[in-house]
């Protein structure tokens, strides 16, 4: 239906500048993620793609239209606000009827297509009730209704779930992927919360201060970032500073204060500082007496925490020079651990090197 | 800013409208004013004439001195009663606070020149109860003079301090002040080191309101300065004086008042630049637990000084039932003043009636929009269109009206001796109120909803009349209420303005204390009061459940 094509966009609030320089393509039908921290530029670029934001440079077209000269207006786009946007003066109906009317669209398919969206969202019987009536989530699916009910040729998603208590945003952001794929929808969605953005989407874009920092699938930015700050900025990691040591049997000794790390193949010289992310559950405690899978690394180090948290058991191991090495296990109660002095092992392989 | 951006259709285009509004009417008899004041008799030669002329006139000089005297006076005086009892409002027990702060409001909105009369009628020279109280052998007290203009003032004008005050006190976050205890510090010490800089801007902010109020004001004076010179009052005689001949001196005096008021405001902008005095509290503060000493001195306080002020207007309606034999008041009920007033006409109620309806539809007409773009459009075209809408409030009516005069009483465009320039010059008044009051509402309302809309494809401009206005409507009505009391009891560019066949109620009010006939004038008063408190008790319901600050 929608390709999204964005080329050299930029914008500039006086002195800051909120788009630096921004090229990405949205594929038809794709689920596309702007990830990053407040200010990074990711409601800015949403903000211009639906026309309440001029662009300094650049060019946006829809397939073949270029649509940033288009008015918001005219653009036929739909949105979903941070906080929902309900029209407060106007029924559950007619807030979805809303966009319809605006199109001239006759009074009985209105009715029709207004009853079809309600029932697309689980609100059928809900369209004489006033939005106060309704729950957080409730306004939510309104929100949804009163996009999808125009046929958009894009669905912007502007951190719709950040409103809405825990359970109720798993719940949510799943029904909107459904939504989303069943009706073949090109849609954009903003948030700062990366565990939902890898949930949701096709592939995120990873920003920050205006620039995108990676784009891929969510496994690839998740098991490769890009850069030190992609890695801190999805999940939680040990990001590590050292200097080559070695190079052994294709992979790469690094010394970070007074431990041995291991890690890939790394073109760097002998000498170099060079920095790596070695995530948390990559790591494995080995049990007493237990070896080490073959070409795995092995550490030994002084346990200095156990925070037991259902699921999942993180440690920390306390590392030459003051250093902490952040250890998450699965299916491990604390004290199958033994003693302080443990030895966990990990594969240089998954170890991500930046340059 | 764009130009060609489809966007920004809508804000320019009443971007336009209102400056070329705001230009005609009142920047042009402004600068009218300006240039009659420069200009020698044959209105050739540029000159400092006219200002040697009236600068070295005592009688002029004493105009000016008096006026900032009295201005000053007032100020402090509003201060010294407005703070203390915000606190208290605040902070202490007082009982019947909701009806006491409806009351407070009342002195800002009820007519200011129709309470200087009721005084008159209290404590003239046959005063009620200044004969009272020379009965009782206090002989000599009497309201006229500078102390006397000085007391209507502030009991006049104090709602402007009270109000911003009382909400800063209750915007002060208590952990400011229990961090200050914690410290050490005792609680006087607490209050002044820590909360009262806090409460500070909003103090001034009101307080410079009051100084502009009374400087301008011509109703409170004309009643009762008799011949001591006020500023106000001199350009309003120098003009009617001088009508037909070159306005200079009068334009003099509208220069200096402009100059005094517009020094004042700009004093306030650069001290309220610097500071800010939200201290993000989330609730209000507690109320303190004293002694019943101090709650019993702070209700007899508080309740006292807002029944001081609408007592003589009370008064004023109770004396209006009353006979009169000439001048001389009988005591003895009856309808003979009402009866007298309307057997002369009743054209100038009908004529208040329909001016201050138009004037106020069309201050909301405009005025909307202008609030709508000041809120949502932020540019350095929008901070130009705010810093000239709010232009009126340095502006005596007075020398708007001489302006106006100047500007419409020949060439192109004609307008003394008609309703509409009495309409446009209240519009022009009243604007900065309702600009400002429809700016409050907006900052109400999320920007989102009309991008919601904007996004599902209704345009701007209709997005703002289809969504925004109903949205706005409860404030909306309630703000364009408040300027039709106002415009109703406004006094100073009237008298300049009005013709015969167009006199208002204020008028015949003006006319009745010029002359001996003080029942009429209690009755034309009593009208005035009714017109202001019935639509008054119809906002206070409309807006009952919303925070819509409307000063």
């Amino acid at each position: 239906m929608t390709t999204i094509r964005i080329a050299g966009v930029a914008r500039a609030f006086g002195a800051v500048a909120a788009v630096r320089d921004v090229s990405l393509q949205i594929g038809d039908g794709e689920m596309f993620t702007l990830l990053g921290p407040s200010g990074c530029g990711k409601t800015t670029l949403l903000r211009m793609i639906a026309g309440f934001c001029d662009l300094d440079r650049g060019s946006i077209h829809f397939d073949d239209q270029r649509i940033d000269t288009v008015p918001p207006h005219r653009r036929n786009t739909g949105m979903v606000f941070q906080n929902y946007a309900i029209f407060p003066n106007m029924t559950v109906a007619r807030n979805v009827a809303y966009g319809l009317k605006a199109r001239n669209v006759p009074a009985a398919e209105t009715g029709d297509r207004v009853g079809r969206a309600l029932r697309l969202v689980h609100l059928d019987g809900y369209g004489e009730r006033w939005p106060h009536q309704l729950s957080g989530g409730q306004l939510q699916r309104v929100a949804l209704a009163r996009c999808l009910v125009i046929e958009p040729r894009v669905l912007l998603l502007d951190e719709p779930l950040s409103n809405l208590d825990a359970q109720l945003r798993v719940e949510m952001r799943s029904e909107i992927r459904q939504l989303q794929q069943s009706l073949g929808l090109t849609a954009l969605y903003v948030t700062h919360d990366q565990e939902e953005a890898m949930s949701i989407s096709d592939r995120i874009a990873v920003m920050r201060a205006g620039n995108i920092e990676q784009l891929g699938a969510p496994w690839e930015i998740y098991g490769r970032p890009a850069t030190p700050f992609v890695a801190q900025f999805m999940g939680t990691t040990n990001l590590l500073t050292g200097q080559i040591t070695a190079t052994v049997d294709g992979r790469t000794r690094v010394r970070v204060a007074d431990q041995d790390f291991l890690v890939g193949a790394s073109s760097a010289a002998i000498g170099s500082a060079v920095s790596f992310s070695l995530r948390p559950e990559a790591i494995r405690p080995l049990r007493e007496g237990e070896a080490a899978p073959p070409g795995w690394a092995v550490l030994d180090a002084q346990r200095t925490r156990i925070e037991f948290l259902g699921a999942l058991t993180r440690l920390d191991l306390a590392l030459g020079g003051g250093g902490t090495l952040r250890v998450a296990t699965i299916g491990l109660p604390p004290q199958a651990l033994g003693s302080e002095r443990m030895r966990v092992a990990y594969d240089p392989a998954g170890v991500t090197v930046f340059a | 800013m764009r130009f060609a951006s489809p966007r920004t259709a809508f804000p320019l285009g009443v971007a336009a409208i209102a400056f070329a509004f705001l230009g005609l009417f009142l920047l042009y008899p402004l600068f009218n004013v300006f240039k009659a004041s420069f200009y020698d008799p044959t209105g050739t030669t540029l000159t400092l004439a006219n200002y040697a002329k009236v600068l070295s006139a005592a009688f002029y000089r004493a105009g000016l001195t008096n006026s900032l005297i009295i201005g000053v006076s007032a100020t402090i005086a509003t201060i010294v009663v407005g703070v203390p009892m915000a606190f208290c409002l605040a902070r202490l027990p007082v009982p019947g606070k909701p009806l006491l702060l409806a009351l407070a409001t009342m002195p800002l909105v009820l007519p200011s020149f129709v309470g200087a009369y009721a005084w008159v009628l209290l404590l003239g020279r046959a005063g009620i109860v200044s004969q009272g109280l020379a009965w009782l052998g206090v002989p000599g007290v009497s309201i006229y003079g500078k102390p006397g203009l000085i007391l209507v003032f502030t009991l006049q004008t104090f709602p402007y301090v009270l109000l911003p005050t009382l909400a800063a006190f209750k915007a002060v976050d208590v952990s400011i002040e229990e961090a200050g205890q914690n410290l050490g510090a005792s609680r006087w010490r607490t209050f002044r080191l820590v909360t009262l800089p806090v409460v500070m801007p909003a103090v001034l902010a009101g307080g410079l309101l009051v100084f502009m109020e009374t400087l301008e004001n011509f109703g409170v004076p004309f009643v009762l300065a008799e011949d001591m010179p006020i500023l106000a009052v001199q350009a309003y005689k120098l003009f009617i004086g001088e009508m037909g001949a070159n306005p200079a001196s009068a334009g003099v005096m509208g220069v200096l008042l402009i100059a005094c008021t517009s020094g004042a405001l700009l004093l306030q902008r650069y001290y309220l630049a610097r500071r800010r005095f939200a201290t993000g509290a989330r609730g209000a503060p507690p109320l303190l637990s004293v002694g019943r000493g101090w709650r019993m001195a702070s209700a007899v306080f508080c309740w006292g000084v807002v029944l001081l002020a609408l007592v003589p207007f009370f008064a004023v309606v109770v004396i209006s039932f009353m006979k009169f034999r000439g001048p001389v008041l009988t005591w003895t009920p009856g309808l003979d003043n009402f009866a007298t007033l309307f057997a002369r006409s009743q054209q100038p109620l009908i004529n208040t009636l329909m001016l201050a309806s138009a004037a106020a539809a069309g201050a909301t007409l405009i005025g909307v929009p202008i609030g709508y773009v000041l809120t949502r459009y932020r540019s350095g075209l929008s901070h130009v269109l705010d810093v000239v809408a709010m232009v009126p409030f340095a502006v005596a009516g007075t020398v708007l009206a001489i302006g106006l005069v100047i500007s419409f009483n020949s060439g192109w465009l004609i307008l003394t001796g008609g309703w509409l320039i009495l309409v446009l010059a209240y519009l022009v008044r009243k604007l900065p109120f309702s600009v400002r009051a429809s700016a409050a509402i907006l900052h109400q309302i999320d920007p989102s909803l009309e991008e919601a809309s904007i996004n599902l494809g209704v345009s701007p401009a209709r997005t703002f009349y289809q969504l925004t206005v109903p949205l706005m409507a409860g404030g909306v009505i309630g703000g364009t209420i408040l300027t039709w009391v106002t415009v109703a009891s406004e006094l100073s560019a009237t008298v300049v303005l009005y013709s015969g066949p167009w006199a208002t109620m204020t008028v015949v009010m003006f006319q009745a204390l010029e002359g001996t006939s003080a029942g009429i004038a209690s009755a034309a008063a009593t009208l005035l009061i009714v017109v202001t408190v019935v639509p008054l008790a119809l906002v206070h319901r409309l807006l009952k459940n919303r925070d819509v600050s409307v000063l």
